[in-house]
């Protein structure tokens, strides 16, 4: 079928990067984006442009939150669906696990509490079901921040580069997967396509025809970050496996169970709930032994994590997890205590050689720690992955679009509108949501759901427009689509830091020369967007020309070409 | 470019590769989940193990199902040896020590 290994490779190379190229573009780029998920989330709420905080008096502001904290109307509807018989009414609910997290980076605090339900769950296979509730709050104060402000980095942009916010049967997930699969395929036969790649990588025919340049792009960006591709792409589905291998909902489900059983006879924690009521005994004294128990270790360090399980019953407890920020492997050190009198039930053990391996992973990919250099090479690296896969297409319309203008054939012209699409779609779409987050009144009800709307209906709207400009593909030219996409491009990003600026009093002058990075560094972000769209606009408008001054030459030459 | 290759084996090929490679790595998890309990290894331990080798497992594979020349080859070993894997994990999984 195939006549040779290499071009075995060039088909999968070729094929399976198309198809999904699509949805690795959206991951590289709103995973690139996620490395500053928190200081997009600043940009995007005012209210929390301060600097951050540590996680603050569990009795004095954590609690008297926890308790404020109401259960979701949509968790509570989704609970409905999947119990026996009908759910007590939501204001009787009450809350039997608390949580709060927090990273070096955080100036809020993200708080959450889980709601016992009575009734029994449909599926057998789960042991319970709960309705759950948040808040997010000023810590320095204890003050909730309004539910309606969307943290656009942290809640749509990251969920979005693993889940394409597809919750339906975990389908974005799936697809994710399967295009991070898809990408370690495509950087192996990407490599054994390539077979000179040191000469290859030196090489960049910027002023030749795009075709060309095209390849030595995607080349160059291909092999500089291979490792970062091959790291991330992979680290993803690890992270996932979970939900990718279910091995242990289905064939060890039984052997689980027996297992956790025991585990939790051994265990001192406590599994289930005694039914006994108990008071909850002061926590802060808690978090103070554990950053000793820490400092004795030689590990002093803050509070990243900290959860009350079983609250206000007999058999509670509460797990205080040294943070991250100094380290790669996220949270960890659980320090647990009896809830009722504060006595050490457990102190984690260190993690074994193969958790140790997959927390390094997993805590690589997440960068939960403080580097600032390295969050940079991360989003360097993501842009790297675009460009490769930008590229990557470009190549392939190059390649085809003088052959299919003469057979007639339109695979080209639809390939090069969902590249438009792809690319400049995407970040009109990320830039319209931003300047919907500065326009929408902030009165209005339901503002994050508008919020997504105009990210989703801009980016369809760019397709639509894409498809429509993509007929000179057809005749081997290039759609003027690329270059009024640009324009708007333009137009958004600037669009965004001066909405930034009205609305909030915070100009570049104002943030540059407090040094409040979160929201300068986005806005100058944004500039540099627009100014790159700006050239690439005015270097496509140069090259139609070129091409329009010489279209006599071009017709004269496919005769001896 | 070379030819197109023909329709029908291009798809069985990509078919062998995404679902051939998926059962494959699927029953490579299971085996070695179950080979790490039956050998006296922690369930969760063995798990993570398994899935930090899988998708390697799945990538090379899944390459080799368009490398090799013999296509029904490909169909056993991947098909076959992932559901011959999954068998052996079900297998000893009620026997397992831990769990007596």
């Amino acid at each position: 079928m195939f006549a040779s290994f290499r071009l075995s490779m060039t088909w999968v190379h070729t094929w399976f990067g198309l198809t999904l190229g699509y949805v690795l573009m959206a991951c590289f780029f709103f995973g690139a984006l996620s490395v500053f998920d928190r200081e997009i989330d600043r940009w995007a709420i005012p209210e929390s442009r301060f600097d951050p905080q540590p996680m603050p008096s569990f009795d004095e502001v954590l609690l008297p939150r926890f308790l404020a904290i109401e259960p979701d109307k949509e968790s509570y509807k989704e609970a409905q669906k999947e119990v026996i018989g009908t759910l007590p009414p939501l204001a009787s609910l009450r809350p039997s696990e608390f949580g709060a997290y927090t990273t070096h980076r955080d100036p809020v605090l993200g708080m959450y509490s889980s709601f016992d339900v009575p009734n029994k769950p449909r599926d057998p296979k789960l042991d319970h079901v709960h309705v759950y509730g948040d808040v997010t709050i000023d810590p320095r104060n204890g003050a909730p921040i309004p539910k309606d402000r969307y943290a656009i980095g942290s809640n749509f942009f990251y969920p979005l580069h693993f889940s394409l916010h597809f919750y339906w049967l975990d389908l974005g997930y799936w697809i994710v997967g399967l295009a991070a699969l898809v990408m370690l395929v495509a950087l192996i036969s990407g490599v054994v396509i390539h077979r000179k790649i040191f000469r290859e990588f030196f090489t960049f025919r910027s002023r030749k025809q795009i075709q060309r340049s095209a390849l030595d792009l995607h080349n160059l960006t291909g092999v500089v970050a291979l490792p970062f591709h091959f790291f991330f792409a992979f680290t993803g589905l690890v992270i996932f496996a979970g939900i990718y291998l279910p091995v242990t909902e289905t064939l060890f489900h039984d052997t689980v169970e027996a297992y956790e059983k025991i585990e939790a006879e051994k265990s001192p924690l406590p599994h289930d709930a005694a039914g006994v009521a108990a008071s909850l005994a002061p926590v802060d004294p808690m978090v103070e032994e554990a950053q000793r128990r820490w400092a004795a270790r030689g590990m002093a360090g803050e509070v990243g994590y900290l959860t009350v399980t079983h609250y206000g019953d007999a058999n509670g407890y509460v797990s205080v997890y040294r943070s991250g920020t100094d380290r790669v492997s996220g949270t960890g050190e659980g320090v647990h205590f009896r809830a009722t009198d504060g006595a050490v039930l457990l102190e984690d053990p260190p993690a074994t050689a193969v958790s140790g391996i997959n927390n390094w992973l997993a805590g690589l990919h997440l960068q939960q720690f403080r580097h600032w250099t390295l969050r940079w090479l991360y989003v360097l690296g993501g842009l790297a992955g675009c460009a490769c896969i930008a590229t990557g297409f470009l190549f392939f319309v190059e390649k085809r679009k003088r052959q299919h203008a003469k057979s007639g054939s339109s695979g080209a012209r639809w390939v090069d509108a969902l590249a438009v699409a792809a690319v400049t779609g995407m970040l009109i779409a990320t830039a319209a949501m931003l300047v919907g987050n500065r326009l929408l009144p902030e009165t209005l009800p339901t503002r994050a759901d508008w919020e997504q709307r105009i990210f989703w209906f801009a980016w369809l709207a760019a397709l639509i427009h894409a498809a429509w400009r993509s007929a000179p593909v057809q005749s081997a030219m290039t759609s003027p689509a690329w270059r009024e996409q640009c324009w708007a491009l333009v137009v958004l990003c600037i669009a965004a830091p001066v909405l930034n600026w009205i609305t909030t009093g915070d100009h570049l002058l104002r943030t540059l020369s407090e040094g409040y990075w979160p929201v300068a560094g986005f806005d100058l972000a944004l500039l540099l967007t627009a100014a790159t769209a700006f050239y690439a606009a005015r270097r496509l408008r140069d090259t139609q020309r070129l091409v329009h001054s010489t279209t006599g030459q071009d017709q004269s030459e496919p005769a001896h070409a | 470019m070379s030819r197109a290759p023909d329709w029908i084996p291009i798809a069985s090929r990509t078919c062998a590769a995404l679902l051939g490679g998926y059962v494959f790595s699927w029953g490579f998890t299971a085996v070695v989940v179950a080979l790490n309990v039956a050998a006296g290894g922690d369930y969760w331990e063995g798990l993570t193990l398994a899935y930090l080798l899988a998708f390697l497992v799945y990538v090379v594979v899944f390459l080799w199902a368009f490398a090799d020349a013999r296509l029904l080859r490909v169909w056993l070993i991947l098909a076959g040896g992932g559901a011959a894997m999954i068998g052996i994990a079900w297998f000893i999984t009620p026997a397992l020590p831990a769990l007596s």
